[in-house]
């Protein structure tokens, strides 16, 4: 069982380490989210033990399963959802701004505006910086 | 109500408030103001608490010790809480002064420092991430407010980069949660003495992976120069001063603090990342010429200094690397303020800044460098000496290139900056030459947070 979420844990990671790298700018924000899920299936995997519901009354002499590994993969999963929301709004504004998500298009752009900027008031001052 | 809870119960809800009102409208960015000075106060009436009577502790919701989630103020958790938000405030105020402040911006700054003020102050590993988070979230917005174009593309690298160290994060704490078996900073760290070498290596990796990411050292740099540079002045001051406190607080904290064997077991890479990260950030930010970028990238070589604190260790090491990080938080955050300004007064608070950063007595930064040398000395390494000496002269050329480019060029055309602006910025240049004049609060509380470090586990 270890080995199959240790497994798991890795391609979802891998897969979204992969998709990171990518030009597109949502497959960036899927890779994140694929980050982000293998984190909170590695911290529930930390509480993996088989037991008893941790609820009142307990058992006495009989092991019970830990709570605690839930409750914070619950936050972790809220958190998570918070920054996909966070990172597609900005996004959103990145296509709204330059038309595009594409980085390589962005990267372009920017450097025309820089150019643009550069030409402008400041000749005399940075010829050499590209 | 106790005061270690009392700028998080303060912050919190006026923080929701502010969400709520338009923070365009003056009244409300100085009401904002008004709140974050209080907290400041808090907080220092907190740090006069601890450095007297030792940490201060809180159990959430009353929680048994062994269950509720602890509140713990120690020498190091203050100090940096102390400095962040102030930090904060600094930037509250001249972002609100200069009058162009975005509808979100006082809200924002007050998250930030809730963040801020919780992840210091607890005592617990997961509410450290929540906070973080909180605190992170705040960050990417605020970076991301700006209305130069080229700044939301510079936000979402900046969200991305630093994501993905926090998830790190999150997965090295699942690891050590898995070892130890408790979220308690200080059980933790007596715990992980005994835990599988081969577990608590790959986790302090992890965790240097993660830190390192914020901190923005040699190798996780590649994110920093161009998000610095785009942000506007206020917020690359926060991030400069604030949230590179958070880098610098994990790796003392969870390096030095929970997992110090395996530190000293690194330490050999330590000293070469940091000795990487100086040098390659000093020749990266004399290369540069747009005032901005050389700050940028003398932060890449300021967190290598950090590096070489820790790879010298010990308590002098610790403290040094406390004071360091201090110091130098103040003096960049004054810089990034001052560099776009102009009037009277701002170019002599930009010398004070570059002194200080550069540590030249009678200014903050000196006690930061001397520290660092002191630690140096004592751990009888000639090549931190004499790195620590090049790095200081490196920077003290590329602040006079800055200050030689703008200020002693003919002023461009053009109004004098808003008066509050420029007032915040002489008020933060007077703290650092106070903290220079009269460093021993400063120096009590570091040495204080390095026995602290150590003393996790006695």
């Amino acid at each position: 069982m270890n080995l199959f979420i240790a497994l798991v844990v890795a391609v979802l990671f891998g897969t979204g380490a992969t998709l990171l790298l990518k030009s597109d700018l949502f497959r960036v924000v899927v890779g994140l989210v694929l980050i982000s899920n293998a984190a909170s299936l590695a911290v529930i995997s930390s509480g993996l033990r088989r037991g008893q519901a941790p609820i009142y009354p307990l058992d006495q002499g009989q092991a019970v399963s830990d709570p605690l590994a839930q409750a914070m993969t619950l936050t972790a999963l809220v958190i998570g959802f918070a920054t996909t929301a966070l990172l597609l709004a900005m996004a959103y504004r990145v296509y709204a701004t330059h038309r595009s998500v594409d980085l390589d298009d962005l990267a372009r752009s920017e450097r025309t505006t820089e150019e643009a900027l550069e030409r402008g008031p400041e000749v005399e001052r940075d010829q050499t910086r590209t | 109500m106790s005061v270690l809870v009392a700028p998080l119960a303060l912050l919190w809800p006026a923080a929701a408030v502010a969400a709520l009102a338009d923070g365009r409208r003056r009244p409300v960015g100085w009401a904002a103001v008004a709140v974050l000075a209080v907290a400041v106060g808090l907080l220092t009436a907190l740090a006069v608490r601890v450095a007297a009577d030792g940490p201060v502790e809180v159990v959430a919701g009353g929680w048994p010790a062994e269950v509720g989630i602890r509140l713990r103020a120690d020498a190091l958790g203050v100090t940096m809480a102390l400095v962040s938000v102030a930090v904060v405030l600094a930037g509250l105020v001249h972002g609100v002064a200069a009058g162009q402040s975005p509808r979100l911006f006082p809200a924002l700054m007050l998250f930030l420092s809730v963040g801020l003020a919780g992840l210091f102050l607890t005592g617990d590993v997961f509410s450290f991430y929540v906070f973080f988070e909180l605190a992170m979230m705040a960050g990417y917005a605020l970076v991301a407010l700006g209305r130069e174009r080229r700044m939301v593309g510079g936000a979402l690298i900046f969200a991305v980069v630093n994501l993905l160290g926090s998830f790190l994060f999150l997965i090295a704490t699942a690891g050590l949660y898995r070892a130890t078996g408790t979220l308690e900073m200080l059980a933790m760290a007596d715990r992980a003495r005994g835990i599988d070498p081969n577990t608590a290596v790959v986790i302090a990796v992890l965790y240097f992976v993660a830190f390192g990411v914020k901190l923005g050292l040699f190798p996780f740099h590649f994110w920093l120069p161009s998000v610095y540079a785009s942000a506007p002045p206020a917020v690359a001051a926060i991030l400069a001063g604030a949230l590179a406190n958070i880098g610098a607080y994990g790796l003392l904290r969870f390096e030095a603090g929970l997992l110090p064997r395996e530190l000293a077991f690194g330490r050999a890479v330590l000293v070469g990342i940091g000795t990487a990260s100086i040098i390659y950030g000093a020749v990266q930010a004399i290369g540069r010429r747009d005032a901005r970028e050389v700050l940028a990238c003398s932060a890449i070589g300021h967190a290598g200094y950090l590096m070489v604190a820790l790879g010298v260790g010990g308590r002098v090491g610790l403290s040094a690397g406390v004071v360091f990080t201090v110091t130098n938080a103040l003096g960049k955050a004054l810089l990034f303020l001052a560099v776009d300004l102009r009037g009277p007064l701002v170019s002599a608070a930009f010398v004070v800044g570059a002194f200080s950063v550069a540590g030249v007595p009678p200014f903050a930064g000196f006690f930061g460098k001397a520290a660092l040398f002191d630690a140096g000395v004592q751990a009888g390494s000639t090549a931190a000496v004499a790195l620590l000496f090049v790095g200081g002269a490196l920077t003290f050329v590329y602040l006079f290139q800055i200050y030689q480019h703008t200020y002693w060029r003919p002023q461009p055309a053009g109004p004098a900056a808003p008066v509050g602006a420029r007032a915040v910025v002489a008020v933060v240049a007077a703290l650092v030459l106070v903290v220079g004049l009269w460093p021993e609060p400063l120096l009590a509380l570091s040495d204080q947070a390095g026995g602290a470090l150590q003393g996790m586990v006695p």
